[in-house]
């Protein structure tokens, strides 16, 4: 077990020092948050729709976006010079490979998805007060969510054609849950109500983003295995 | 045997190695030479067949006996925005290695790599890059070395130094297996050698067998089959 964590902090460490070194990800993620925002705030009739009505919607559309412009490139890196057939090669087990990935990505996807709030909090002039760490934990929970299912199917998507098209297409539905609950209880948060009123979309949320973690984590050998 | 859709790319190949020997493969492009020594490395699952590691059955769902093989391809499995050092780390932790600064740093001198264990990958010239692969492939000590056309790309004192090296590893302690297409560098090393073509061996023999022109009997062979 010990070696088995180990193995997942390796590759968790040199993901996000690949990640530091060339800010590939990040970079384009974050370019593409703060403009959507600014995007979204001129396109909005300010006078016919409030900022808390819509923004929740927004929010996680953009995450959801964001997320497929960074995950979509998780094995593009690994594909240099065949260094993901080096790591299949190696002793570690496909499920700590997948954990691996899913961890880095999620490090990445929630650093952006925390910046979302902000651009959106300035933009829109929104008000999160106490509920702040609520709404942290529910953007944690769908970018959990993403995460999993993104890794599991960017892996699908590297070794075809289509690539790049086909991972929103196969992503997309199977997403439906994150942006329902997700858009719920941060709709909760921006309109002042009690944490109580939030509460079912926050289990559901949770129990969605788990039950994507370890299916992607069991389905991942089938996907990497010749 | 394997199979890509109606291509048999390996077929009715019956092998068999003792510890010590180095077996060095020829044939033409596509007689099956890297998708053989997939099957051996356990990269590639055979359609039917089976690949024995000492006695024991290779088994797909455990990962131990990858750290009996080591594989050298044609692609180093190296990442471009890591330290030569740095890969060699990476690596050795998913082996699990213990003492990995000695075995870090005897490798990188082994191999002449020492004033650039500090250098990116990516800066690193192709006979570097070859030497670093080969330093990873060796890291955990395998007792099965795969090689699979590593003079592919070397100016002749890269070549050489490679030569070098793999002359150290015939210890008469390891088994190792390697594809090429240089007739004069494969046979130099080799105990046994045999020639492929259409996914089978055409021609097994000795080492010491061989007489005369290698290459002219090579392409007497080839031109047989075709």
């Amino acid at each position: 077990m010990r070696n088995y964590l180990k193995q997942i902090r390796t590759i968790l460490w040199k993901d996000l020092l690949v990640e530091f070194r060339t800010r590939e990800r990040l970079i384009a993620m974050g370019a593409f948050v703060v403009l959507v925002a600014i995007l979204f705030n001129y396109a909005t009739d300010w006078a016919r729709v409030s900022p808390e009505d819509i923004a929740s919607g927004l929010v996680w559309m953009t995450i959801m976006f964001a997320g497929l412009l960074g995950v979509g490139r998780t094995f593009h890196l690994e594909a240099e010079d065949g260094a993901f057939q080096g790591i299949l090669l190696s002793p570690v087990p496909k499920d700590a490979i997948f954990i691996a990935k899913a961890l880095a990505n999620f490090v990445f996807l929630y650093i952006v998805a925390l910046l979302v709030v902000g651009v959106f909090i300035f933009f829109f002039g929104l008000e999160v007060g106490g509920s702040f760490g609520m709404l942290t934990l529910v953007i944690a929970l769908g970018v959990l969510a993403f995460v999993a299912l993104g890794t599991l199917f960017t892996a699908v998507s590297t070794g075809t054609r289509m690539g790049d098209t086909l991972l929103p297409v196969l992503i997309f539905p199977l997403l439906a849950p994150v942006v329902i609950y997700g858009t719920g209880a941060t709709s909760q948060f921006l309109a002042g109500r009690p944490v109580t009123e939030a509460e079912g979309s926050i289990r559901m949320l949770a129990a969605f983003a788990l039950t994507a973690f370890f299916l992607g984590s069991w389905l991942f050998r089938f996907v990497v295995e010749d | 045997m394997r199979e890509y859709g109606t291509v048999t790319a390996v077929d009715g190949i019956d092998l068999s190695l003792a510890r010590g020997e180095f077996l060095t493969i020829f044939g033409p492009n596509g007689a099956g030479k890297t998708s053989l020594l997939a099957l051996l490395a356990g990269a590639l699952r055979p359609n039917c067949g089976q690949v024995w590691l000492r006695g024991e059955t290779l088994d797909f769902g455990e990962v131990e006996w990858r750290h009996r093989i080591g594989v050298l391809s044609h692609q180093g499995f190296l990442y471009g925005h890591l330290s030569a050092e740095e890969n060699l780390r990476f690596y050795g932790q998913l082996f699990g290695l213990s003492d990995l600064d000695d075995v870090v740093n005897h490798k990188l001198q082994h191999l002449g790599l020492q004033d650039r264990a500090g250098s990116l990958v990516r800066d690193l010239s192709h006979g570097m890059k070859q030497r670093l692969a080969l330093a990873r492939a060796l890291l955990h000590d395998p007792d099965i070395v795969l090689l699979d056309e590593p003079y592919t790309g070397l100016d002749p004192s890269a070549a050489i130094v490679l030569q070098g090296v793999l002359s150290d590893l015939k210890d008469g302690q390891r088994t190792i297996v390697m594809v090429t297409h240089n007739l004069t560098e494969g046979l130099a090393l080799a105990t046994t050698a045999a020639i492929m073509n259409r996914g089978r061996f055409v021609w097994q023999g000795k080492r010491a067998e061989i007489e005369g022109d290698f290459g002219q009997f090579y392409y007497g062979v080839i031109e047989g089959e075709e």
